[in-house]
């Protein structure tokens, strides 16, 4: 199933050398649905609907994974650091609770 | 014609009694979650039953206040070299008092270069909110502080 969230991977510096160490953000339009929040309209409970997993991929490798629970923000966003090792691809991908599955890659590109 | 008003009363004061607690405690109120889990349990849970050692290594950074409940930002550091040999293993956000005090799990590998976790929480309501860490090295080490809550952020 096509996933149409919005999502960024976010890369600080922007510009990087090989073996630096960049700051990385993911970040989603997710509602993060506790299961405990109540419809203001319809006045009936919202069902759970959070994202429950994050996985970060580097050139296959996967260099840090997250078991994420519903506490977690709306539109949550996940920072972390890596450390920069050659050319290639960052690949993130997470699931939620729903089984609704979303992957979001950067090109990695070292200078120097 | 007694019995079934008897019965209609009953119901009346029934659910009248199931209602009213509900409404005078609505601002202390706290929605059970699906995965319910005390700040104790979760702790034993993630240690294997191992008393995590306070410490000033880790550096959580919350704000003394929050306005807003539903997004608090929270930031953990810990100065490791992060070699093969040496590094943060995992870093676990846990907010004592929400019905799920899981917030977070992350598991960071040397690849990562730096010990570093940033995200945004929500926060039932006022409590501490814990950083718990386990190094490569198998050991536990916790930091906590206290976040005040103005505005519940949970339901």
């Amino acid at each position: 199933m096509a996933n149409k969230r919005k999502s960024l991977i976010k890369i600080k510096p922007k510009k990087y050398k090989d073996g630096e160490i960049v700051k990385v953000s993911f970040m989603v339009m997710h509602p993060m649905d506790t299961g405990m929040g109540k419809d203001k309209k319809t006045k009936k409970i919202i069902p759970a609907k959070y994202i429950n997993s994050v996985k970060f991929n580097y050139n296959g490798q996967e260099i840090t994974n997250m078991k994420v629970w519903e506490s977690l923000s709306v539109n949550p966003v996940f920072t972390t650091y890596m450390k920069i090792n050659g050319k290639g691809k960052l690949t993130v991908t997470y699931t939620d609770n729903t089984g609704e599955v979303h992957e979001k890659s950067k090109k990695i590109k070292p200078k120097g | 014609m007694q019995r079934r008003d008897f019965f209609k009363k009953l119901g009346v004061v029934a659910a009248v009694t199931a209602v009213v607690p509900a409404v005078s405690f609505a601002a202390d109120a706290k929605p059970i979650s699906p995965n319910k889990m005390s700040f104790k349990t979760a702790v034993d849970a993630i240690t294997g039953g191992k008393t995590p050692k306070t410490s000033k290594l880790v550096k959580l950074k919350v704000p003394e206040i929050a306005e807003n409940g539903a997004v608090v930002p929270v930031t953990v550091e810990i100065d490791s070299p992060m070699t093969s040999d040496n590094y943060v293993k995992s870093i676990h956000i846990l907010a004592g008092k929400n019905s799920n005090s899981r917030c977070l799990d992350v598991n960071l590998t040397p690849a990562n270069g730096k010990a570093m976790l940033s995200t945004r929480i929500k926060l039932g309501g006022t409590q501490e909110v814990s950083a718990l860490i386990e190094l490569s090295t198998g050991e536990f080490l916790i930091a906590s502080q206290s976040v005040k809550v103005t505005i519940g952020g949970c339901g």
